[in-house]
């Protein structure tokens, strides 16, 4: 079937089977490589991206419901202004190591730091990451990072709709 | 294109019973695919493909009606947790949801999905069943839906008494008594967060002047369908709690338990979890009316 869709401010139009992963269209045919598949159950949150201002798992996603949707991904997140600002408080804090879930844990940060008015506790963290694994670094250092990023309020108004907005200029 | 790769998107209701009463089945209906998607061989094998997540009523419906609250079976958890209406007047439905895989999970997974799933495991089933929530079943005749409750819609594990045409379109939740309420939702798995859970436990009950006035409690995931413990609920009911009371609730909910293993441990185990869990929640529900 005929998809249309937004990727990262920018329209494109595919060819594919319905129930083709979101994950391998991203990944394979539009070649954004940060997309990456871990588990392919959900549970790992290597894939994640932004689905219509929701963070999801991209490899449950069917291309079907997919059509006339807005996606961003880490490639689309690096436009926003405080991208620089995560990525060094991950590095400052030695939350990376593989780097292979890295991808979704910013997807997610920046998701969940974008409802946050107020900065964020531990506990709360753990609640709203939960749906990324990391396989090396043992999430103390993650925690902490997030935890740093949500004490930045400019870091905390900065919704990833946006994110076409720069991404278009 | 293979006719297996049917699709159809409906806007909305009229349109989905149309597609319905237009084709052949089978029909596989699709909300958030959290279950659908991992279940490879069926998702493979899946045919006619119907959308529910574009069908408006199914997707947006979500606010107080006629005295209780309506959810369309489409909406996603983390909608129903961030909705002001329901926080206030179903705080428990909150805490299942919350409770449910992650937020990526929650920003799609949805009740119907989950009732239709039919998982003993399924985490929002036995909240629904304390609820006492209406689960309506389209499509409608006359603009009349076929209304059921929780445990009449699940007859086993996957199975579920929806007929190859029909699909749950609301989940309706009549507003109860706030006055002296008290609930609970706990869940013991692998990983609270992402394990499917092996166990539940949802209590909804009422207290006036320290007598247990009313009380449900349902469990989940230790037998092949929820639970409603009606014997234990009546050890409780008309009675001032106290530790011995407690107790007896305790023994009588070991017993009512029919677990779905017939590994002798992992019975055990599940009978002897259950009993903790509602001890526990006993217990702390009671002493913030200060036994
Ligand atoms: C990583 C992960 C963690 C999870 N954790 C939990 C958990 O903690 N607790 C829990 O209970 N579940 C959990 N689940 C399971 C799943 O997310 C839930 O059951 C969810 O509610 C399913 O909803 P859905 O909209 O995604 O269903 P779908 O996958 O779209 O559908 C599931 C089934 O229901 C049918 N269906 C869907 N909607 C309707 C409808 N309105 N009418 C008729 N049939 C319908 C579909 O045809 C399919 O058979 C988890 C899943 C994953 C992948
Ligand atoms: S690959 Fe999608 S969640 Fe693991
Ligand atoms: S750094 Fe290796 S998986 Fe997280």
């Amino acid at each position: 079937m005929r998809i249309s869709f937004i990727v990262n401010g920018k329209s494109v139009e595919l060819d594919v089977s319905p129930k083709k992963r979101l994950l391998d269209i991203l990944h394979d045919d539009l070649d954004l490589i940060s997309v990456k598949e871990g588990c392919g159950k959900g549970e790992c949150g290597a894939c994640a991206v932004i689905f219509n201002g929701e963070r999801v798992n991209s490899c449950l996603i069917p291309a079907f419901q997919t059509d006339g949707s807005e996606v961003i991904t880490l490639e689309g997140l690096k436009e926003l202004p405080g991208y620089a600002a995560i990525e060094r408080a991950y590095v400052e804090h030695g939350a990376v190591q593989c780097g292979f879930c890295l991808s979704g844990f910013v997807v997610s940060t920046v998701a969940f730091l974008k409802e946050k008015k107020s900065p964020a506790d531990e506990e709360e963290i753990k609640e709203k990451l939960a749906g990324n694994l990391c396989r090396c670094t043992g999430y103390t250092k993650i925690i902490e990072a997030v935890k740093d990023l949500s004490l930045q309020e400019d870091l905390r108004r900065q919704p990833e709709a946006e994110v076409s907005h720069y991404v278009k200029k | 294109m293979s006719k297996n790769n049917t699709v159809f998107r409906p806007r909305d209701l009229k349109e989905l019973d149309r597609i319905i009463e237009q084709n052949v089945p089978p029909f596989t209906f699709v909300a958030g695919a959290t279950d659908l998607m991992v279940q490879t061989e069926r998702w493979r094998a899946a045919a006619n493909l119907i959308d529910l997540t574009s069908v408006s009523e199914l997707h947006e419906t979500l606010g107080v009606k006629d005295s209780s609250v309506r959810i369309g079976a489409a909406v996603p958890y983390s909608r129903i947790i961030k909705n002001s209406v329901v926080r206030e007047l179903l705080p428990i439905l909150v805490e299942a949801c919350r409770q449910i895989g992650s937020v990526q999970i929650q920003n799609r997974g949805t009740l119907g999905g989950n009732i239709a799933n039919a998982s003993p495991a399924g985490d929002s089933l036995p909240v629904l069943a304390v609820l006492d929530a209406n689960i309506w079943i389209g499509p409608a005749r006359n603009g009349k839906f076929t209304i059921k409750k929780i445990d009449e819609i699940m007859t086993g594990p996957g199975q579920t008494i929806l007929g190859e045409k029909q699909y749950i379109a609301f989940i309706e939740i009549p507003f109860h008594e706030r006055e002296g309420q008290f609930w609970a939702f706990r869940k013991v798995g692998q990983r609270s967060a992402l394990a499917i859970s092996k166990l539940n436990l949802a209590v909804l009950g009422w207290l006036n002047d320290g007598i247990v006035k009313d009380i449900r409690i349902c469990s989940g995931s230790v037998a092949p369908q929820i639970n409603r413990h009606r014997r234990t609920e009546e050890i409780l009911r008309d009675k001032k709690p106290d530790e011995k009371l407690i107790e007896q609730a305790c023994q009588m909910i070991r017993r009512e338990i029919s677990p779905i293993s017939d590994i002798r441990s992992t019975e055990e185990y599940r009978r002897h979890t259950t009993a903790e869990v509602l001890r526990d929640i006993l217990y702390q529900t009671f002493a913030i009316y200060d036994l």
